[in-house]
């Protein structure tokens, strides 16, 4: 999605994906300010504001984590700019500190949390329910369930903190971020007057004997936004009837088509709430009163079936409540199927088996590999090579974690973003054993960097290779601190790795992966050493390079001696532009990146000749 | 065709997610509700890409297994794959070409061949149609293409509540003007191609 995203009139609908719709609508909200941490699912939201932000009205920056993300847009908003910030869901954890204490102080020129979960765990590493930190933290929250419903509540969440001064949570879900759909656009707003900044430190300053009244004002805007939520459009009835349903989120959806397509709508009471946090109790209260049983349909946790639960009982309504169970579980994404089977089992309807085809369980799979011509599989090669199943693999987030896969396995545990160097650190000290700890250069800066700190001030025995592929490739190759290029051209303030790690007390040594030779005589060496010790092996994601125009075109490499000589090569780098062809060994000339490193290895491989190409 | 869920499956690097994106943009530009959706993250690199066109008025984005009243298999393998997808009676669109996964690069897997997917689908599916959408977008001009054969394949079998027509419009007004020429011969050899590759 190009430049409509900023020009289209009001009226005009559009497809978009769910995270584009994100974007304006906190346009449409007056969004001056953005940060974000990219992560999947939420990662479409910042690109959008990164790629328009030659021409858009706000401020944009790749924060170096979700703490410090949150942190700058804290300040903006304090100086009266609406802000948005975007994470995944493991990001709010990294976020949680001063997401706790923002509440208190408040965002006056209002703030939005995005928090992209991912129920199913499509690209994380758990499926956690953020709809918790509303509840910790104090924050009103939305879920949106639809492209049109991402828009509009981007842009509504972002004016209710605006007016409640009170930070607001989006949250989403992979299903709804990645949803395309028709969305009809609002008018974008003028700029918004500016809130001045009036020292207030009472107010603004939580030391203990402020924080105390802080609190007490918190709730009283928690209070204001239940009043919000009680007569919120998000939050609507529709049907008749004694059995009813309470959803929330997707979940919405896959209720929505199953009552349409089973052709139960309107026999059934449902209320949707859009708006979820604070609960809107009286209008629970009212529809629970009507309804002999009523059904919570929510992905993740039972957080909205406790809070009504309980809620029935404070107020005396009796209602037979059901939640989680064999038809809802509390793991995994909803879909129509289990949905169907809740609805029928409370409406005592016989759940019709779904015929499906079967094929054969062992055909090949298909896993996500890393790329031909990525210096990681060099790098990775290279460590095996000197260090074998002999150490211990500390390994960390960025596409470097498939290097888990066969033939490398170097991936022996992993915690979260930035935790390789001090996890891994923690290992070699506890075990005795050699640690290696993998990292890229976005994750050393994220929160790499600490562990770091910490390895040389306890002198941990641990060899970091840090994967510097010069941007954030696993989420879409964002810029980060470091890089040299972004789609806009040269960075103008790069951050030097090498001095910054110099900084911390350790001298790097720098190779290029793709060089065999050079990297295994430094690994080599750094083998024989003990303590804190960083290898920095640099080299361009080819991907990321082609984009900025920076990629030096290679002709493929070609077979020109005996393939049968070759098989060790294939089976020990797996570069995926390797093929068998009728049982022969070959380099597919298509797939193949011309990184010349299975040319080092293997004296039948020789480079392609120039005009190949 | 007033309501249908459509299941696309392929390999990251076809050109999956931008094919799902301009069938979307052409159900809607046709006038019909649309709701897409797509998965990806580590599906990128080499792995399965999954998405997915609901037309007719559905919110929800997601199809459960024997749901999919039409599988479009952008590579011969994830076809087979997706299968289970499919409603009984339902259409299957596929590229009969394959795009090899690292283990049958390797020597350490074995590719099932295409009648495996035919004799799969046979008496469940009510029409299969395969196309080889590699070969024939190498003569468009670019392997690239081989989504847009596809589609255009689906559109000209009546797998899709629109015509290659609707296709064509919206190659001309999404696509980079520099590269339309290319993709409207995919379109066009996608089409022709469409009566030739019937099989069940
Ligand atoms: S995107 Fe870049 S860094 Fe990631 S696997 Fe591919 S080549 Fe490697
Ligand atoms: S040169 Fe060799 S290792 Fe590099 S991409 Fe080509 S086949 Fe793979």
């Amino acid at each position: 999605m190009g430049k409509e995203l900023l020009t289209a009139a009001a009226g005009e609908t559009l497809l978009l994906l769910g995270n584009e719709a994100i974007a304006r609508g906190a346009l449409e909200g007056g969004v001056r300010f953005v940060t974000c941490y990219p992560g999947t699912p939420s990662s479409e939201v910042p690109d959008t504001f990164f790629r328009l932000s030659k021409d858009g009205p706000y401020y944009f920056e790749y924060s170096v984590n979700e703490k410090v993300a949150l942190e700058v847009a804290g300040g903006a908003t304090l100086a009266g700019l609406p802000a948005l910030v975007t994470m995944k869901h493991v990001g709010v954890n990294v976020a949680a500190d001063p997401l706790m204490t923002l509440a208190y102080v408040t965002a006056p020129g209002g703030l939005i949390l995005l928090s992209a979960d991912d129920p199913g765990c499509h690209s994380s590493q758990n499926e956690q329910d953020n709809r918790i930190y509303a509840r910790l933290g104090g924050l009103p929250c939305f879920e949106p369930a639809t492209a049109q419903e991402c828009k509009d509540m981007a842009r509504d969440a972002l004016l209710l903190s605006r007016s409640l001064e009170a930070p607001v949570l989006l949250r989403t879900t992979t299903r709804v971020n990645h949803v395309r759909g028709p969305v009809t656009f609002g008018a974008l707003p003028d700029t918004p007057a500016a809130k001045l900044f009036a020292k207030n430190p009472a107010k603004y300053v939580p030391l203990p004997a402020s924080a105390r009244p802080m609190h007490v004002r918190l709730l009283e805007r928690l209070e204001k936004a239940r009043e919000a939520a009680e007569t919120s459009p998000y939050n609507t009835e529709r049907g008749t009837g004694e059995v009813g349903f309470i959803a929330s989120g997707a979940a919405r959806n896959y209720l929505a088509d199953v009552l349409e397509e089973d052709g139960l709508e309107g026999t059934v009471r449902v209320l949707d709430l859009g708006m979820s946090y604070p609960l809107p109790e009286n209008r629970i209260a009212e529809f629970l009163g009507k309804c002999r049983k009523v059904v919570i349909v929510e992905e993740l946790e039972p957080v909205l079936e406790n809070e009504i639960r309980a809620l029935a009982q404070k107020r005396g309504i009796s209602v037979e409540i059901i939640g989680k169970g064999p038809h809802l579980p509390r793991l995994g994404e909803y879909a129509t199927v289990n949905v169907r089977a809740a609805v029928n089992a409370t409406l005592g309807r016989e759940t019709a088996a779904v015929e499906t085809l079967s094929v054969p369980v062992d055909l090949p799979k298909r896993p996500p590999n890393l790329c031909a011509g990525c210096p990681h599989r060099a790098a990775y090669y290279a460590v095996r090579e000197v260090f074998g199943d002999e150490a211990v693999y500390s390994s960390d987030i960025g596409c470097y974690t498939l290097g888990f896969l066969p033939p490398f396995r170097a991936a022996d545990f992993l915690l979260c973003m930035g935790s390789s160097i001090s996890a891994g650190a923690g290992f070699a000290r506890a075990s005795g054993k050699p640690v290696v700890a993998f990292i890229g250069d976005s994750t050393f800066f994220h929160s790499g960097i600490t562990g770091l700190i910490d390895a040389v001030a306890y002198n941990h025995d641990i060899l970091i290779v840090i994967l510097d592929n010069r941007t954030t490739a696993m989420t879409g190759h964002q810029p980060n601190p470091g890089v040299d290029t972004t789609i806009f051209g040269e960075n103008p303030n790069p951050v030097d790795l090498s001095a910054l790690i110099r900084a911390c007390g350790i001298t790097p040594v720098k190779v290029n992966p793709l060089n065999h030779k050079a990297t295994i005589a430094a690994l080599t060496e750094f083998a024989g050493q003990s303590g804190p010790r960083v290898l920095i092996a640099e080299y361009p994601c080819p991907i990321h390079a082609r984009r900025v125009g920076q990629a030096k075109k290679t002709p493929p490499a070609r077979v020109t001696g005996d393939p049968a000589a070759c098989l060790t090569v294939r089976d020990t780098l797996a570069c995926p532009a390797f093929a068998m062809v009728e049982g022969v060994f070959t380099i597919n000339a298509e797939q193949c990146d011309g990184c010349m490193y299975c040319v080092q290895l293997s004296a039948d491989i020789k480079p392609g000749k120039k005009e190949a190409r | 065709m007033n309501r249908a869920r459509i299941f696309l499956t392929g390999v990251g690097g076809q050109g999956t997610l931008t094919a799902t994106t301009l069938l979307a943009r052409t159900a809607l530009a046709a006038g019909l509700p649309v709701t897409a959706g797509e998965i990806h993250g580590m599906a990128q690199r080499g792995g399965v890409v999954e998405s997915t066109i609901l037309i007719g008025g559905y919110k929800s984005p997601v199809i459960s297994k024997g749901e999919a009243d039409v599988l479009l298999g952008f590579e011969l393998l994830e076809t087979l794959r997706a299968l289970p997808m499919l409603k009984r009676g339902g259409v299957v669109v596929g590229n009969s070409e394959s795009v090899q996964p690292v283990g049958v690069c390797l020597g350490r897997e074995c590719y099932p061949p295409l009648d495996a997917v035919l004799e799969t689908a046979r008496g469940f599916a009510a029409r299969v149609v395969m196309v080889p959408c590699i070969s024939l977008a190498e003569q468009a001009g670019t392997a690239k293409a081989a989504n847009m054969v596809l589609i255009a394949a689906a559109a000209a079998c009546g797998a899709l509540p629109f015509g290659v027509d609707a296709l064509i419009r919206s190659v001309e007004k999404y696509l980079k003007p520099k590269i339309v020429p290319l993709n409207l011969k995919a379109l066009e050899l996608g089409a022709a191609a469409a009566a030739t590759g019937q099989a069940a």
